[in-house]
């Protein structure tokens, strides 16, 4: 796969501090990619690096084989970049300011008004073309913000936080639009919200304190730090019989069980195979009612919180 | 080249959409109209040989109007983005720092033009109203608009500078009427000092002495390329000042 972003040992530092320190990446052409990290780990100012507002301290970033800083101009028709606050212009209309902003990006004049009107349909804006962008709640600037970021069908698609205020319908029509964007498109987008990027992307880079931890799919980070499974069984029988078989299961290596109402909850830890229908088996053999069998997923929050922890404890 | 036309039209779109134009063309407009009754005044006394455009040109309230007029017209121009943070979508934008900073400059200007405009009925009052054997002179008219644009567009380069400094407006409108302030007082050197060296270098700076010249009709070269090459500077200086945040 073509790469649209790499970046290499990039370091941005401020005065007194390092917000970005040695960090490589690479997205693929088509790739959604998330940017995961705590507040004030680096996400934006790497996102701005490559949107090329701000330069790099050293280490390099191209965008579509053009490096931000030599090849500014060439980098910026490619991207479409929304900022982490939403900027707009209040005092303009939603029409004027989303055909300012895409004959500012070279859209011709016979394309602009058609394209205006895709992308506002796209995110939703149709019914506010002639309202003032300042009078506008902020769930609709956000969205202005995003119209105003795809007008000009970029190839790259940086979005800095883009479902930061909006209430959870909106948040919905924002995700859709981002999977719809998907295959044409490569879009990176940071959030500090985790289950956002476990519905939106294929990828996620997680960092903190301007390093990348850790860059896998969602699915298969969750496999890599989780080691073992954990799985729950709800079952009523004779307590110290049924801890006892358990233990005879393969892989088994700790078995606790507490009262739920008059039903016994089991915790099976046990390695990576996975033992539900033997459990269901043991169940059947012995009489036990079963009234629940599952896997516990361990969330991506949990996955950040390990992989953050474990960055702050080796500092 | 398209991109600074969108930009420049955007520049000249804000400041229509924005209150203080409004107060300030009328703050304006109110203070010239007073000129103008006293320029009628003089008419009306029967004074001969006098250059009338001086009234409208050379007088304390044009001065008191274009030394506090500049800063405030171009205190917002990148204070107000850097504030709000528009700033970032301007310079992610596929335009170069040169086009951004001539766009807001010419912008500017054309509103200094657009403020001025409505004054041109005052020519055409005048026309009107004088008799035909002795109707007003046309060449010192033309040269003191011509002078009134040539100081305008150095001092809104200036403002342009000190807008560029800072995300506060407020901050930028006193150094750009402190800057102003100290290039046209310093002017005065031109008519205080007893030594002839320092008269004649102050002279060449000296705004009152030059729209003097330029409201009795004469346009010399070297105000001319003073305020050209003075705006010019500027609005090098302020190209620099805004690139200068890609040199951290």
């Amino acid at each position: 796969m073509e790469n649209m972003i790499e970046v290499k040992n990039l370091t941005k530092r401020f005065a007194g501090c390092r917000a970005v320190d040695d960090v490589s990446f690479t997205v693929g052409k088509g790739e959604v990619v998330g940017f995961l990290g705590p507040n004030g780990a680096g996400k934006s100012t790497t996102m701005r690096i490559l949107a090329c507002y701000l330069p790099a301290s050293s280490g390099e970033a191209k965008v579509a084989g053009f490096d931000v800083f030599r090849h500014s101009l060439e980098v910026r028709r490619r991207i479409g970049y929304l900022p982490e606050s939403t900027p707009l212009y209040p005092e303009m209309r939603v029409d004027e300011y989303l055909s300012y902003r895409a004959a500012l990006k070279g859209v011709g004049s016979r394309r602009r008004r058609p394209r205006v009107n895709e992308v506002k349909e796209l995110c939703g804006l149709t019914d506010v073309g002639r309202r003032i962008v300042g009078q506008l709640s902020k769930g609709y600037r956000q969205r202005v913000g995003m119209a105003d970021a795809l007008v000009h069908d970029p190839e790259l698609i940086i979005l800095d936080e883009p479902t930061i205020g909006l209430d959870p319908n909106q948040i919905r029509q924002v995700r859709e639009v981002i999977r719809n964007l998907a295959p044409k498109h490569t879009v990176l987008l940071s959030t500090h919200i985790l289950p956002e990027v476990e519905v939106t992307c294929q990828r996620v880079l997680i960092i903190n304190r301007g390093r990348i931890v850790a860059s896998d799919s969602p699915d298969r980070l969750r496999t890599r730090l989780q080691g073992g499974r954990e799985i729950v069984a709800e079952l009523r029988g004779a307590k110290g019989d049924v801890a006892q078989e358990l233990y005879q299961l393969p892989g088994v290596t700790r078995v606790t069980a507490e009262a739920v109402e008059d039903w016994t909850r089991f915790r099976i830890e046990c390695g990576t195979e996975d033992i539900r229908p033997l459990v269901f088996a043991a169940a059947a053999r012995s009489g036990w009612t079963l009234r629940e069998l599952r896997q516990e997923k361990q969330s991506l929050e949990d996955i950040f919180a390990a992989l953050t922890r474990v960055e702050q404890e080796s500092k | 080249m398209s991109a600074f036309f969108t930009l420049w039209r955007r520049e000249l779109a804000a400041y229509f959409l924005s209150p203080i134009a409004y107060v300030m063309m009328m703050f304006f407009l109110v203070i010239m109209g007073f000129s103008f009754w006293l320029l009628a005044n003089v008419l009306a006394q029967g004074v001969e040989g006098v250059p009338l455009m001086r009234e409208l040109f050379d007088s304390f309230f044009f001065w008191i109007t274009t030394l506090t007029l500049v800063p405030v017209l171009t205190m917002r121009l990148f204070a107000e983005e850097k504030r709000s943070g528009t700033i970032e979508m301007l310079m992610t934008a596929p335009v170069s720092d040169t086009a951004v900073v001539l766009a807001k400059y010419f912008g500017a200007v054309a509103f200094y033009v657009a403020i001025w405009a409505p004054t041109v009925l005052y020519v055409l009052i005048l026309r009107w109203f004088s008799p035909m054997s002795a109707p007003p002179d046309l060449g010192p008219i033309a040269s003191s608009y011509f002078g009134a644009l040539l100081i305008g567009s150095f001092y809104l380069a200036i403002g342009l500078f000190c807008s560029a400094m800072t995300r506060n407006q407020i901050v930028a409108a006193i150094v750009c009427f402190a800057l102003l302030s100290v290039l046209f007082f310093g002017g005065f050197i031109a008519f205080i000092s007893r030594v002839d060296t320092v008269r004649e270098v102050a002279n060449y700076f000296c705004s009152l002495a030059h729209m003097r010249e330029f409201a009795r009709g004469a346009v010399d070269t070297r105000p001319v390329v003073f305020y050209l090459s003075g705006a010019a500077l500027m609005l090098f200086a302020t190209v620099k000042l805004v690139e200068a945040r890609k040199w951290k």
